[in-house]
């Protein structure tokens, strides 16, 4: 399996950040950045960060299993993650989701037919000073009303019709 | 010791060695603390929290299998807080845990059962319903029932650092958390069952008992695999005379309770519908079945005829049948038949390693010293495949004693992960390869040697000049395929040497034709065979030789036979086997097959009927002839008698053998290989890795880069 | 003559005849005929009850709900056999009578409940001790004591049940 030479230079670097003999330390971030390249774990991913960090695939699994971040099927262009936990759902997190899921036409981790976006309801994320709040990819939006949701996802839309133009 | 520690548990004063685990020195103490997840021999992992033990000083119950015991500590294990825990873990681990003890094959030799019946409530607080998940197939041989899982992780560790092959793990969290297997649906591994056995519930239940029938409701019989060389004890649970499983939970024997697919789900051979049950006599040119008494007065009568005109016989003995049968076997060769045309097929240079050994004592290593020797190396053998229990030892050791490991193969091997060096060499080229580890080997403290069939004749000269450069102790371990490979050639079932390695010119008598002679010959008379299948490879070149063959099933060779006589197997008849380090241990007769006869009662009848007399065919009176005569036998009658394994201690001085290296070649078994026995067992052949493949282990690139640095 | 006889302490009407020496012979037949009226009291009462005595072998026998007679394996509620093939009954027999050979259901060929049934159910009827033992250790109340009793039989090889003698009938409940 190959990958950008950016992210054989970070795998590179990532197997001799440990200890010697810890290589298995760099199993998460391996298969975190792979992810981010990917989109999902494969099979061949989870072969490939095994072989690499000298352990076996059915101890990747177990990784993959106990951490939610990772996915083992392909998702959306943009991960669409609504907090309903305490803090925001007294704010309104959880009439939030249900807009979105109107808005979307997907429920809990479902993908829109155009394969835009997947939207995901989650536990807390840290943003409770600012609730309600919602992560798209890596980014953080605070204090989202229905109304500010909407024009996120419309310039989300508007920027993946730009992209295809051109 | 005089370093002990003292501690106090349950009122008593108690001393243990100290870093002791609390849970073992309570043991030894006589006081049993529960615990699922606590395995004596493998990590540990404090998952199930039932050994939670009340230490003074400390604010919270503390578990007993991660805390060491330390000097003035003061532990309680019978105060109601305890209890109280103890029964509040049993419920939580009950939450899930479906109550079908009825169904489940577990019941009866549960620990969870058992827990709950000593420390448990009667009734649980949950009222939720239980999850409920549908039981997974992952291989012939295994079957997953998540629900009945309590994840203490013994599946997972005897797996991974027992077997090193690590085919188990654990997917997802909290209650959903369960075991995977390493295929995603199924399982790719050793299928030796160990996960199975070591399950303290029913999650994991074995393919071949599922459903049968229940431990009460068994005999369970101690006797010895009859695959491969290593001697492990197995229980055969065995139920109106026909085995149902195998396993060796009481860890009695040299292998504790270490068993390979052969050993646990190979037993099913014996009850094989193919099985030989009346004696087959060749009329009109078709075999066709006859009674016993037919059969034994044609096979007397032509033995004895041939005999008198002085004409030609040739014996070829087993790598299978007990020592009693060799012994009775050579002298019904060189007595009654009067021929010294005896072989077996020879797996590994035995003859020749003792021979080079006159003068050393306690050069054989026994498999009690694989797990204590500081160092082994190992030639030319894939230890993993070919000789399981063998690789077990020497894992354990590394794991216990961080023993050094070093490995010379012909291509990659299980042992290559944790050896301290390793090497590829071409076989025959094992000798020059050797030469480049010297610095390491003589900076051991002793070592053990185990090597294949591709060290044999001048090498094995060689191997033993090259351990005695190295200035430390060493000993061998010849490495044979068979249950009893060993002593067939310890019993003197070889042209040139009587038991006990004695020449037969010792005895004013000339060797005879070896296993290839006998095959080639064109004027053999007559040809007699036990339990072998030599016809599977080279055809008798005699056409007109009468032949004689007593085996289980109608192999190639029986077929060609005039008359074949139903051998009963090694699980249905008593006896000893030596084992690849010739340890001597008793086989007790568990299963019956109707019309089988043992093949010591087999030649005591044949003799008989040929009107010659070679003594009582009781296993009992030839054992106590071969503790008499043959040297190196006269092992401790108590110690094999109670099932345990003596080690032989076989000449010391010069065997004057007829160097045949060219006769000496392994099978080559995989794990789910064995000869002629293990094409009939349906279990073996039915699991997706048959049949198996050596030096078949991946290479990892870490691997790469350590042999780089080797060579 | 008769023994004298006593009457008690009360000296009753047929004393009192006796005294009148005339009516004395008269008395005697009385008091026989009052005598036999008294002995015969519970017979003549119960002539109008219906008999309690049974009328077995002409007329079935009526049992305890509680008789142990020869067992019945029960199903349950859509027709498959209760048993699961535990062994527990086996386990609890005191006399080792039961013998169970257990089998896997599969989705073609489902015969229990539970994942196992019994292939083989027998019962020694030659050691069975109606002891009841096995009806308490069922989980699953497969095992009943029905109320067969007509066991004997001259021919000991045929005193053991398979489990089709002993299953009951489908629809009957």
């Amino acid at each position: 399996m190959t990958f950008s030479p950016a992210l054989e230079e970070r795998f590179a670097k990532l197997l001799t950040s440990y200890p010697a003999g810890r290589t298995r330390s760099a199993v998460v971030p391996m298969l975190l950045y792979a992810q981010d390249e990917l989109g999902w774990v494969s099979r061949e991913l989870i072969e490939e960060v095994a072989r690499r960090t000298g352990v076996t695939a059915v101890q990747v699994d177990e990784v993959i299993g106990y951490y939610s971040m990772l996915r083992r099927h392909p998702i959306g262009k943009h991960l669409v993650q609504v907090c309903t936990n305490i803090c925001c759902m007294v704010v309104g997190g959880q009439d939030l989701f249900e807009h979105a899921s109107k808005t979307l036409g997907v429920g809990h981790k479902g993908t829109t037919t155009d394969g835009l976006f997947t939207l995901e309801e989650v536990e807390c994320m840290g943003a409770c000073s600012w609730a309600p709040a919602i992560q798209v990819g890596y980014d953080f939006h605070h204090q989202v009303t229905p109304e500010r949701f909407d024009r996120l996802i419309e310039g989300l839309r508007n920027a993946e019709a730009e992209t295809r133009k051109v | 010791m005089a370093d002990l520690v003292t501690f106090t548990i349950d009122g008593r004063q108690v001393q243990a060695a100290p870093r002791t685990l609390l849970i073992t020195a309570a043991k030894q103490a006589g006081i049993e603390i529960p615990a699922f997840c606590y395995y004596d021999g493998f990590s540990l992992q404090a998952a199930c929290r039932m050994c939670l033990v009340e230490i003074e000083k400390t604010p919270k119950l503390q578990v007993a299998c991660t805390t060491p015991v330390t000097e003035g500590m003061v532990v309680r294990t019978d105060s109601p807080q305890v209890a109280a825990a103890r029964k509040g873990m049993l419920e939580l681990l009950l939450t899930n845990h479906p109550l079908d003890c009825p169904v489940c094959d577990k019941g009866g030799e549960c620990e969870l059962q058992d827990m709950v019946f000593r420390y448990g409530a009667g009734e649980s607080r949950f009222v939720e319903t239980k999850q409920h998940v549908d039981e997974r197939q992952w291989s012939p041989v295994v079957f997953y029932d998540k629900p009945r899982c309590i994840l203490c992780y013994r599946c997972v560790r005897v797996c991974d650092e027992g077997l090193g092959v690590g085919a188990l793990g654990v997917g997802d969290r909290g209650s959903a958390s369960e075991i995977i297997p390493n295929r995603g649906d199924h399982l790719e591994c050793d299928e030796c069952g160990a996960c199975i056995d070591i399950c303290p519930v029913g999650a994991l239940t074995s393919g071949t008992y599922r459903y049968q029938t229940r431990p009460w409701e068994m005999d369970h019989v101690g006797t010895i695999c009859t695959f491969c060389s290593n001697g492990c004890k197995t229980t055969l649970g065995v139920r109106n005379g026909e085995i149902t499983r195998a396993n060796n939970r009481d860890k009695s024997g040299v292998n504790g309770e270490f068993l390979c697919v052969k050993g646990r789900y190979g037993f099913d051979f014996n009850h094989h519908p193919e099985r030989l049950t009346a004696p087959l006599v060749r009329v009109n040119g078709k075999l066709a079945p006859a009674s016993w008494a037919q059969a034994l007065a044609t096979v007397g009568k032509k033995f004895a005829e041939v005999k008198q005109r002085g004409g030609k016989f040739g014996v070829i003995g087993s790598n299978h049948t007990t020592n009693e049968e060799n012994y009775y076997l050579q002298n019904f060769a060189r007595q009654a038949l009067g021929t010294s045309n005896i072989d077996h097929r020879r797996t590994g240079d035995v003859a020749t390693l003792i021979d080079a050994l006159h003068g050393h004592a306690g050069a054989l290593a026994t498999t009690a010293d694989l797990y204590t020797t500081p160092a082994a190396l190992i030639i030319g053998s894939d230890l993993s495949q070919q000789h399981p229990f063998l690789a077990w030892q020497l894992r354990a050791n590394f794991r216990h004693h961080q023993a050094k490991v070093f490995a010379i193969t012909s291509g990659p091997i299980r042992e290559d992960r944790y050896a301290a060096k390793t090497m590829r060499a071409a076989e025959g080229e094992e000798l020059t390869a050797v030469e480049s580890f010297r610095e390491h080997l003589a900076q051991q403290k002793s070592l053990v040697i185990l090597f294949g069939d591709s060290i044999k004749g001048d090498a094995v000269r060689k191997l033993v000049a090259f351990g005695d450069s190295l200035g430390i102790p060493v000993s061998y371990v010849p490495l044979v395929d068979y249950s009893n490979s060993r002593g067939a050639s310890d019993m003197g079932v070889l042209p040139d040497l009587l038991p006990g390695y004695h020449g037969v010119r010792e005895a004013g008598l000339e060797p005879g034709l070896a296993y290839d002679a006998i095959l080639s010959a064109t004027d053999l008379d007559a040809l007699y065979v036990v339990q072998e299948n030599p016809f599977a490879k080279t055809p008798l070149a005699s056409t007109g030789a009468f032949v004689v063959v007593q085996d289980l099933f109608l192999t190639e060779t029986a077929e060609r036979a005039d008359v074949v006589l139903p051998a009963a197997s090694a699980y249905e008849k008593a006896g000893t086997v030596t084992n690849v380090c010739g340890e001597v241990q008793k086989l007790k007769a568990g299963a019956k097959t109707m019309g089988a006869k043992t093949d010591l009662e087999i030649m005591g009848l044949i003799s008989k009927e040929m009107g010659v007399s070679i003594g009582i065919w009781k296993h009992d009176t030839v054992f106590a002839e071969v503790r008499k005569s043959v040297p190196g036998y006269n092992v401790a009658l108590p110690v094999v008698e109670t099932g345990g394994a003596a080690p032989t201690f076989p000449v010391n001085g010069r065997v004057p053998l007829e160097d045949r290296p060219d006769l000496i070649s392994s099978d080559r078994n995989t794990l789910f290989l064995s000869g002629t026995l293990g094409r009939y067992s349906k279990m073996l052949t039915s699991v997706l890795e048959y049949p198996g493949k050596l030096y078949g282990q991946p290479v990892e690139t870490e691997l790469e880069m350590k042999e780089a640095q080797n060579t | 003559m008769p023994p004298a006889r006593s009457h008690g302490r009360f000296p009753g009407f047929v004393t009192l005849l006796r005294y009148t020496g005339r009516m004395a012979k008269l008395g005697e037949v009385l008091d026989s005929a009052v005598a036999i009226a008294r002995g015969m009291t519970v017979t003549f009462k119960e002539m109008l009850n219906p008999p309690i005595t049974e009328e077995y072998p002409d007329a079935p026998p009526i049992f305890e709900e509680r008789f142990r007679g020869a067992h019945v394996l029960e199903r349950d509620e859509n027709g498959l056999e209760k048993c699961v093939a535990c062994f527990l009954c086996a386990a609890a027999c005191p006399v080792q009578c039961i013998y169970i050979e257990a089998a896997e259901n599969t989705d073609q060929v489902r015969i229990s409940g539970g994942e196992r049934y019994a292939q083989v159910y027998n019962i020694d009827y030659n050691r069975c001790i109606f002891c009841g033992y096995c009806v308490e250790a069922c989980p699953t109340d497969a095992i009943t004591h029905g109320h067969g009793f007509e066991l004997a039989s001259a021919d000991t090889s045929a005193l053991v049940m398979r489990k089709e003698d002993m299953l009951r009938p489908l629809g009957a409940a």
